[in-house]
């Protein structure tokens, strides 16, 4: 096994983990990161825009691949899994897993190896919406810009023809799993969120119609590199759409799914909404909610700007009831308008589920002694001094947060290093 | 706020709605969840929401005249969707209880009837009454020979204590009936309707029980609602053959096959169906008890008694074949017992839903409500139902508005 040693390891390559890996890099620390997907950028890679400002998360996110390409303190590791963490604050030593990309560094992007490839399997990057390649690259904000062979969805009787494509001997098919051991000072988790099933909230609909959608859907919908290059359109027939639904706490402030508040779902479901009058200045949405949790003065501006739209309709009750209609494939949201006083039934082209987020870190495997409160999220004790729950690993929060707390863990991490080192 | 409502709690009856099996009322935060999966609520001022709320904040008044927390039938698809484990279903029927207080009088005989401490004493009363009687008729105790058990208690005696007992459950419940019915209409401003079709239409769904197969997660509840309706109906049958047979036609109990086969037909099949029927309501209760609640007293005091009337009776005619005398007579005693209490408590038990429920659903025909249903809306222009009509919903609109103020 080999070893490697690092000041600070970062398990998580998102907003939070490369802020927390530039920040304390750019104080003088060398910090590895730890990312179990093949790229990095986690969920805000897939964003289309941020609220309150509507701007495209790729600028920020360009700006950080180049903090961490330019700065040589800080190195990352893709395809990874934390295998155990052992050791005390000042000294951990971390076994890593570390998965085959089944390309090498000569790669240059040229794209030949996803034309040769003859398999085609859902787009995990594009929530399902459309298929990629065994190999493939995400989108061409990538980093690091190296294609990826996903063996599990090769055939086997396609003839390596990725390799017999590669003009630069970059497709390597027999490379295999190592483990190594990093030694650090402190650790930080900053394993972020997925989006809750939504198959599990069984009187929502989803997986009955695909025009029953959830939020992080609708991002890719409408982001320029997303299977609809940001037009948006229903999944079912590509037909514009002229009335969106929107529900609400869609598995979330629910003791049968997620307890607690995700604290972002409001604020994405009135964003998302600008996304679609924006390009259809005669659609409709409809915004279903329990309270609407806008909190501070540049949300609730924001609030109030989409709420002052004459097109957007905002109707206290949630949605308990989503279905499709057999005849029109149109989908019939109904609630109970609690205002006025009666259950409404609503026809609409398409229905949005602000589903919630799950934190990553309630499924993962460590120590015991991180602790994992009743909601899943990372709860670092006292006698764990050197490892911080980072962002989404602590709580339900939106990138501005999570960068906040990014800020906060690097400079704690700097501090244990400091110390005991 | 010029225009603020001032809401006057009652903070009596939010503990009372706590204490009779509400515990989980202070935990709805009002998502609407529950209104929209109930499948037997109207559409226009739906429950059981609205209901929540008013408990929560003790508005009483709200519930004089109020058709709705009658028309729930605790099907609990409800508590089995609220994020909150609020449990409507438990809280409405809570609430049901309180409402009895209100038109059974006197209300003091809800109260305890339903109180877990005087359980003894709801045994007791009718136990020590009957038997008193049956002294001073001079046939309490053990009669020699074979067991026959008009020698216990005459076919007379049990139609002179017994027809008065029901008479007065019965007379109690229609008479708060009636005033419920008056509040009803004053409450939701409906002073004409066909009342003669409405009880039809009525009479027709609670036969085929209508309500209960629109139930979702306790798809059970129709099949052991539906026994034990029926059990009772065959039973009541029984007795009627039994009266005419013995009254007008002159025969001599105990009937058996081949000698008044009718009404030993009616009698066992009725008693077989209601063991069933109560066992599966049990099971259902046990098996749902930590998402739906496992019901509050006042639910298992009616299941004990109808429990024990199906059990004993059955049982006392078993002993009875079988000849066993000391034990048939005292197990017939405690069915005679459990039978008189089922009577004089009709309208103060849980068993008052007879009326209550079958004029609030009688009433929502009447008033039109259940006419007014959603429509899908397909317009820009939404038309959501107007929160107070002139001719109904008053009570339900003034709440809304008194919501909207208050945030």
């Amino acid at each position: 096994m080999s070893e490697q040693e690092t000041n600070i390891l970062v398990i998580g390559g998102g907003i939070s983990g490369l802020t927390t890996a530039t920040e304390a890099a750019e104080a003088g620390y060398t910090v590895t990161i730890l990312e179990k997907e093949p790229f990095l950028g986690g969920r805000v890679s897939r964003m289309n825009k941020y609220f309150p400002k509507l701007c495209p998360p790729s600028c920020g996110l360009e700006i950080n691949y180049r903090r961490v390409k330019l700065n040589d303190r800080i190195s990352f590791l893709t395809l990874t899994e934390v295998e155990k963490i052992s050791g005390q604050a000042g000294s951990y030593e971390v076994d890593v897993k570390l998965n085959p990309r089944y390309v090498n560094e000569k790669c240059t992007g040229c794209n030949a190896c996803v034309e040769a490839c003859p398999v085609e399997v859902p787009n995990d990057f594009n929530a399902g919406l459309d298929k990629r390649k065994a190999a493939y690259v995400r989108s061409e904000q990538s980093f690091p810009f190296q294609y990826v062979i996903d063996k599990a969805a090769c055939k086997s009787d396609c003839g390596a023809k990725c390799r017999e494509a590669c003009k630069y001997g970059a497709v390597d098919l027999e490379m295999q799993a190592e483990t190594v051991k990093i030694k650090a000072g402190a650790i930080a988790l900053a394993t972020g969120w997925k989006p809750y099933d939504a198959k599990k909230i069984d009187n929502l609909g989803f997986g009955t119609s695909p025009d029953i959608i959830t939020n992080v859907m609708m991002e890719r919908i409408s982001s320029g590199n997303g299977p609809t290059q940001g037009k948006i359109t229903r999944p079912s027939d590509g037909k514009e759409v002229k009335k969106v639904a929107f529900v609400q706490c869609a598995g979330s402030r629910d003791e049968n799914h997620l307890a607690y508040c995700s604290a972002v779902c409001c604020l994405a479901t009135l964003k998302q909404i600008t996304y679609v009058r924006e390009q259809y200045p005669d659609a409709e949405a409809y915004m279903f909610y329990i309270d609407i949790r806008t909190p501070g003065t540049a949300y609730e501006r924001f609030f109030n700007n989409v709420k002052d739209d004459e097109n957007v309709k905002l109707i206290k009750g949630k949605v308990a009831k989503v279905s499709a209609d057999p005849a029109t494939g149109d989908i019939i949201v109904e609630a109970e308008d609690i205002l006025a006083g009666g259950k409404i039934k609503v026809q609409v082209d398409m229905c949005v589920l602000a589903t919630g987020m799950q934190p990553t870190v309630s499924e993962m495997k460590l120590p015991s002694d991180i602790k994992i409160n009743e909601n899943g999220f990372a709860v670092i004790g006292k006698d764990r001094k050197g490892i911080y729950a980072v962002g989404c690993a602590k709580d339900p929060v939106d990138v501005a947060k999570s960068v906040q707390s990014a800020t906060g863990a690097a400079l704690k991490a700097i501090q244990t290093v400091g110390r005991l080192s | 706020m010029a225009d603020a409502t001032v809401v006057k709690p009652d903070l009596d009856f939010v503990k009372g709605v706590i204490a009779a099996g509400g515990e989980s009322l202070k935990k709805c935060y009002q998502c609407a969840t529950c209104t929209v999966v109930c499948n037997v609520t109207p559409d226009k001022n739906p429950f059981p929401r609205k209901e929540m709320v008013w408990a929560q904040w003790g508005l009483k008044e709200k519930f004089k005249g109020n058709p709705d927390v009658w028309l729930c039938h605790q099907c609990n698809d409800c508590s089995s969707y609220c994020p909150r484990g609020a449990k409507p279903g438990e809280v409405l029927g809570a609430i049901r209880k309180q409402t009895i207080k209100q038109y059974s009088a006197p209300g003091v005989l809800v109260d305890l009837v339903n109180n877990k401490k005087f359980w003894p004493l709801i045994v007791a009363v009718p136990a020590v009454l009957l038997a008193v009687l049956l002294s001073a008729a001079g046939t309490f105790g053990i009669p020699e020979g074979e067991v026959i058990f008009s020698k216990f208690a005459s076919t007379h005696f049990i139609q002179f204590v017994f027809t008065p007992a029901l008479i007065f459950g019965v007379a109690v419940g229609i008479l708060g009936m009636k005033k419920f019915w008056a509040d009803m209409k004053q409450a939701n401003g409906v002073y004409s309707g066909d009342l003669k079709g409405s009880v039809t239409e009525t009479l027709k769904e609670v036969a085929g029980h209508q309500k209960f197969k629109s139930c979702g997660v306790s798809a059970d509840r129709f099949t052991s609602h539906f026994l034990v309706f029926y059990s009772f109906i065959a039973l009541g049958i029984a007795t009627a053959l039994g009266v005419l047979y013995i009254d007008i036609l002159g025969m001599e109990s105990p009937f058996r096959l081949g000698y008044g086969t009718p009404v030993k037909l009616f009698g066992n099949i009725g008693a077989i169906a209601l063991i069933a029927g109560i066992l599966l309501m049990m099971n259902s209760r046990f098996k749902n008890a930590e998402k739906l609640g496992v019901g509050s007293y006042f639910d298992w005091l009616l299941i004990g008694i109808i429990g024990t009337v199906a059990l004993s009776g059955f049982l006392a005619q078993l002993m009875r074949i079988a000849g066993v005398a000391p034990l048939a007579y005292p197990i017939y005693f405690i069915h005679l017992v459990f039978v008189f209490s089922l009577f004089i408590y009709l309208p103060f038990s849980k068993l008052a839903h007879i009326f209550y429920r079958g004029a609030a659903m009688c009433f929502l025909k009447y008033s039109g409500r259940e006419a007014e249903q959603a429509v899908v809306q397909p317009e820009a222009k939404t038309e959501i139902p107007a929160a107070s009509g002139p001719e109904t919903g008053e009570s339900a609109g003034e709440a809304g508005q008194a919501e909207t103020k208050q945030e």
